[in-house]
């Protein structure tokens, strides 16, 4: 299975393959999405090592617990993206823990370096996103995306009303929206 | 709350965005199964993060898909918070998650027969050990007893030749009478410090409650010389008798036991004359 070419096949027929707890299945699920869950754990826990430990803990999981995903309430990159994130939001918490405060001022600004490394050529780039989002906004998508942080808690940490901090969110993704949508 | 006003709310958002905690996710998750128009509008936030992560998307380490799909063969598998339900409908092979506590087990019963075998072993040998230290204790007691007999024999030894190699001492060979042809005894008599031994004892066994007694003869008159011991093991024994100062021969005759004043002069047994 190492050789077949990368092949894209229908998400239904990939879900009931991995639900009849057909391994060949994952093969072709960690072709097609590895590297943008390893993106977004490597956003997070910002450490190449400590991403390549959590998306191996992901995939695990992902095939592990195959049969509590629902295809009725959302789309399968969307659920497997969220074991990852939990994944890698337990992993920077219980590391951050140790060594809080000190890490608490640093702005989140590491991740800058791994921004385009996946970058393909049918996708907008970062530079776009960044000019089509107001900073205020990149940032509350970023600290809920990347930082694991609840609305409340970045309402609480960053002194924005929670209202806000919904209005953000909305306005920003409906941003992207109209910035992806435009394009595709 | 009106669809139109839920979506507009901006916690489809928020939810795409992961930041909801588990409570308000399930009631997105309600709303959206209840609502298409909700359903549609959170698959479309949900999608715009997708391709939001897609932007980021980043090649890991090829090994890693190798160390992946090894790990989904082995069917290795964590537990999650998700579908604990999950897996009594699949229910995993044997040897998974067991598999520690297995060999723990196993390793247990191993000691357990070990130690068991081992103390038998031990016990075997402690037994072993009483025995032979036993037997040395014997053995060790025979040879102290041995030793004595051996000195006890050496003293008689030395003695002997003492008597023998000192010239003072004056062998009388007594020679059996008629009736008793095979009979002798060696008398070694010191004149000078009234000392006699006999030796070399040649008499049949007396008859029960009778013994042999020696005389020393001086002008026709005997003289108790003292009884003759008979006992086993001293056959090679010099024996002492009382000390006389003058004779001109001595005799054997069988008493009764104690000895008698007189010999019984029908019972002589051997007799022999001191040479001047």
């Amino acid at each position: 299975m190492q050789n077949q070419p990368i092949k894209n096949i229908p998400e239904e027929e990939l879900v009931a393959r991995l639900r009849a707890q057909d391994a060949s299945a994952m093969s072709v699920l960690y072709d097609m999405y590895s590297p943008a869950l390893f993106g977004v754990v490597l956003q997070i826990v910002k450490e190449e090592e400590t991403a390549e430990d959590v998306l191996q803990e992901a995939f695990v999981k992902i095939w592990g617990s195959f049969q509590s995903y629902d295809a009725a309430k959302g789309r399968l990159f969307t659920w497997m993206i969220n074991v990852c994130r939990n994944l890698a939001i337990d992993k920077i918490r219980s590391k951050q823990y140790r060594v809080n405060q000190k890490t608490r001022e640093i702005p989140a600004s590491p991740r800058a370096l791994y921004g385009a490394v996946g970058f393909k050529p049918e996708h907008i780039g970062v530079r776009e996103v960044t000019e089509t989002l107001s900073p205020e906004q990149k940032q509350i998508i970023d600290l809920m995306y990347f930082e694991g942080m609840t609305q409340s808690e970045i309402a609480e940490e960053y002194n924005i009303p929670l209202g806000t901090v919904k209005t953000r969110a909305r306005s920003a993704i409906k941003a992207l929206g109209k910035l992806f949508k435009g394009r595709a | 709350m009106h669809n139109e006003d839920y979506i507009a709310s901006g916690v489809l958002e928020l939810y795409a965005a992961g930041a909801l905690d588990a409570a308000e996710r399930m009631e997105v998750e309600r709303m959206a199964a209840e609502s298409p128009e909700v359903r549609a509008a959170l698959l479309d936030a949900c999608e715009v993060m997708e391709q939001y992560a897609m932007l980021h998307a980043a090649q890991p380490n090829p090994a890693l898909k190798d160390k992946v799909m090894a790990r989904i063969q082995q069917g290795q598998r964590v537990s999650t918070e998700e579908g604990p339900e999950a897996w009594a409908l699949y229910p995993e092979p044997e040897e998974q998650g067991s598999g520690p506590y297995k060999w723990m087990f196993a390793a247990s019963i191993v000691l357990f027969l070990l130690s068991g075998f081992m103390s038998l072993r031990f016990y075997q040998n402690w037994q072993d050990a009483e025995t032979r230290l036993a037997q040395a204790l014997a053995s060790e007691q025979q040879l102290a007893q041995t030793y004595q007999t051996a000195a006890y024999s050496l003293d008689q030894q030395e003695q002997m030749l003492r008597v023998l190699r000192d010239e003072s001492y004056q062998p009388v060979r007594l020679q059996g009478v008629e009736a008793h042809p095979e009979a002798k005894v060696l008398v070694y008599w010191n004149p000078e410090e009234e000392k006699v031994y006999i030796d070399a004892v040649q008499l049949p066994a007396p008859p029960a409650g009778k013994q042999y007694q020696l005389w020393a003869l001086l002008d026709g008159k005997p003289i108790d010389a003292g009884l003759i011991s008979l006992e086993r093991g001293q056959e090679t024994a010099m024996q002492q008798m009382k000390g006389i100062k003058n004779a001109q021969a001595f005799a054997v005759t069988l008493e009764p036991v104690g000895g008698s004043a007189n010999p019984t002069l029908e019972q002589l047994y051997v007799m022999g004359e001191v040479k001047s």
